[in-house]
């Protein structure tokens, strides 16, 4: 059995996979209505039902990352301060960390983590700048989008660690030393997972293609708009460790090529600026995925 | 940790901006080309503030008039700008832009140029100051001789308009704060410790040569023939927007057909030139010059 055979059986029989947090699916069901279905109410005790799940909230919905403008003490306050909106994104954060499993996994859990917070963040403020339809599926997208790696930390957490490793020796993207290793990457292990978790379509699309928005068959744009989002996170900074030595030209990337079709906008974006601008949430994802792992 | 806690370890980031201070950033951004994220809005604040005070103008708005609408708009401006970058000059100042430039930019120069004679890099740092930005290449580039740089030559052009800076670069003598950022293994190998100041070392000096070069001077500019990539940090901003078009167009006929331009940190080229190419790098932006023989070249290495 080829190295690739073998992870895929263990990834297939994911008994070792956690499975998505209770308060995430009917978050990610939320999204699909239009905003004024929503009640205000459901939300609030759908997150209350979770002690943990509160706290961190609440957390979150402190951080200047959310734009808060006084200090939140309750849900609800969170809730009323911040929209419902933001809430379901802060929410989607949290539950997440539940995912992740803790201590020695081949990798710093607060790394992945941190690099799908900014790419949320990243990925809601270009849909926003572009017009992009749905700035919020943007966000839990760009939350969900490495989902793979969160399987390959579960299932081979001492081959991926070697992958990792790999990846930053060499200062290459980590699908590209997966690749190499594991003869699997994490947008296809993400796929199954996704699959499994049975995600909207539009987010099975962005785990499985992002890094090949060209393969995705459905939500294309949504899929080139996190691929882009990525890439810039991973520029800066906000990747998962390794520093890709390499030039990236956003105008000559796929993913550009195929939001431009819909938002001819981006033709004279100003992908400085935007970059710029992301320093802010740099330093934040930063400090906030310390006070969520390090809590005092 | 309650949510007060929490909120008391984000820092003030979290106070919204004052309006005024978001449209003073935005003419700074439009006029000079650099850009303050949120979280330098206190700094930036502080700066104004400086300007503020030695006006006597009270509030921000105020300043924004100063800036705008006054006649004496153009020279607050560059006053102002004189406060942002005042004390940005030191050894080591953009780190992820030199191993950008290490890692990324040399092997790819290297590789366009593989076939053409002479194996002879010229850097060109226009605008070096009192000297810390070329002599922090030489050293970068004399480390380079062991890995990508095996068998090439190479020149650090360092210019600058102001005659005391230039001399003060020549002599190559610094205190403490210049070289904070100095890693300990640069400070062994390429400084002399001599009364309480550092010497930059022979080796070092031997590859930089300064000239005074007024980049605004037609003629002198387009002397400067064959560079494969040219710094120009933080220089740009004193520059009205056809001066900054001239400069610009200047450095792109300077540059070989792979160069790079480098600008300070959160400096953009944004509707300046249209000829450039924005690429990222790790941790830093740069300009690219002729896209498409750069692709050509790249597709016809072998895999």
């Amino acid at each position: 059995m080829s190295v690739r055979e073998s992870l895929l059986k263990k990834l297939e029989e994911l008994d070792r996979m956690p499975t998505l947090p209770a308060s995430l699916l009917p978050l990610l069901r939320y999204m699909e209505q239009p905003d004024e279905t929503l009640d205000l109410q459901q939300v609030i005790e759908l997150i209350s039902q979770d002690k943990s799940l509160a706290v961190q909230c609440l957390h979150m919905a402190n951080s200047p990352l959310f734009g808060r403008s006084q200090t939140v003490e309750s849900i609800r306050d969170a809730v009323v301060t911040l929209g419902i909106q933001r809430m379901r994104d802060i929410a989607a954060s949290c539950s997440l960390l539940d995912i992740l499993p803790q201590g020695n996994m081949g990798m710093d859990p607060a790394v992945l983590w941190e690099h799908s917070l900014a790419c949320a963040l990243v990925c809601r403020q270009f849909a926003r700048v572009i017009g992009f339809s749905d700035p919020g599926k943007a966000y839990l997208a760009g939350l969900l989008h490495d989902v793979g790696v969160v399987a390959h930390l579960w299932i081979l957490p001492s081959q991926f660690s070697e992958a990792l490793e790999l990846a930053c020796n060499e200062h290459i993207p980590l699908h590209e030393a997966e690749l190499r290793l594991l003869e699997i990457t994490h947008a296809e292990s993400g796929r199954l997972v996704a699959e499994r978790w049975r995600l909207p379509a539009g987010m099975i699309s962005v785990v499985a293609c992002h890094h090949d928005p060209r393969s995705a068959t459905v939500h294309q744009d949504l899929v080139a708009l996190i691929s882009l989002s990525d890439i810039l996170c991973r520029m800066n900074g906000l990747g998962h460790g390794p520093v890709e030595d390499r030039e990236v030209d956003f105008e000559k990337e796929p993913g550009f090529a195929i939001l431009l079709e819909e938002h001819p906008q981006l033709r004279n974006f100003d992908w400085a600026r935007f970059t710029f601008e992301m320093e802010d949430y740099m330093e934040e994802v930063h400090r906030l995925v310390n006070l969520m792992y390090h809590p005092s | 940790m309650t949510g007060t806690a929490a909120a008391s370890a984000m820092g003030a980031a979290s106070a919204p901006p004052n309006p005024a201070l978001v449209k003073i950033r935005d003419v700074i951004y439009q006029v000079a080309g650099i850009f303050h994220p949120d979280n330098k809005h206190r700094l930036l604040e502080e700066r104004c503030s400086k300007r503020m005070q030695v006006l006597g103008v009270a509030n921000l708005r105020d300043y924004y008039d100063c800036l705008t609408i006054k006649a004496t708009r153009q020279a607050e401006l560059t006053a102002l700008l004189n406060e942002i970058t005042i004390g940005e000059t030191c050894f080591f100042r953009n780190v992820p832009q030199l191993d950008a430039i290490r890692n990324v930019a040399l092997p790819k120069i290297i590789a366009a140029r593989a076939k053409s004679a002479p194996r002879h890099l010229r850097i060109w740092s226009a605008g070096c100051s009192t000297g810390e930005e070329p002599y922090t290449l030489s050293m970068a580039l004399l480390e380079e001789q062991k890995k990508h740089l095996k068998d090439w030559t190479f020149e650090i052009l360092a210019t600058d308009l102001n005659e005391r800076s230039l001399a003060q670069a020549q002599l190559g003598h610094y205190g403490a704060y210049s070289t904070r950022n100095v890693p300990e293994y640069f400070k062994q190998k390429y400084f002399l410790s001599r009364d309480r100041e550092l010497h930059v070392t022979s080796e070092v000096e031997a590859k930089v040569h300064f000239q005074q070069v007024n980049l605004s001077d037609a003629t002198r500019m387009a002397s400067m023939k064959n560079v494969d990539i040219t710094l120009c940090c933080n220089v740009l901003i004193y520059f009205d927007s056809i001066s900054k078009r001239k400069v610009i167009s200047h450095f792109y006929n300077n540059l070989l057909p792979h160069g790079y331009l480098f600008l300070g940190h959160a400096e953009s080229l944004y509707g300046v030139s249209e000829d450039f190419r924005l690429v990222h790098l790790p941790g830093c932006t740069a300009y690219l010059k002729s896209a498409e023989k750069t692709l050509a070249l790249e597709k016809a290495r072998p895999q």
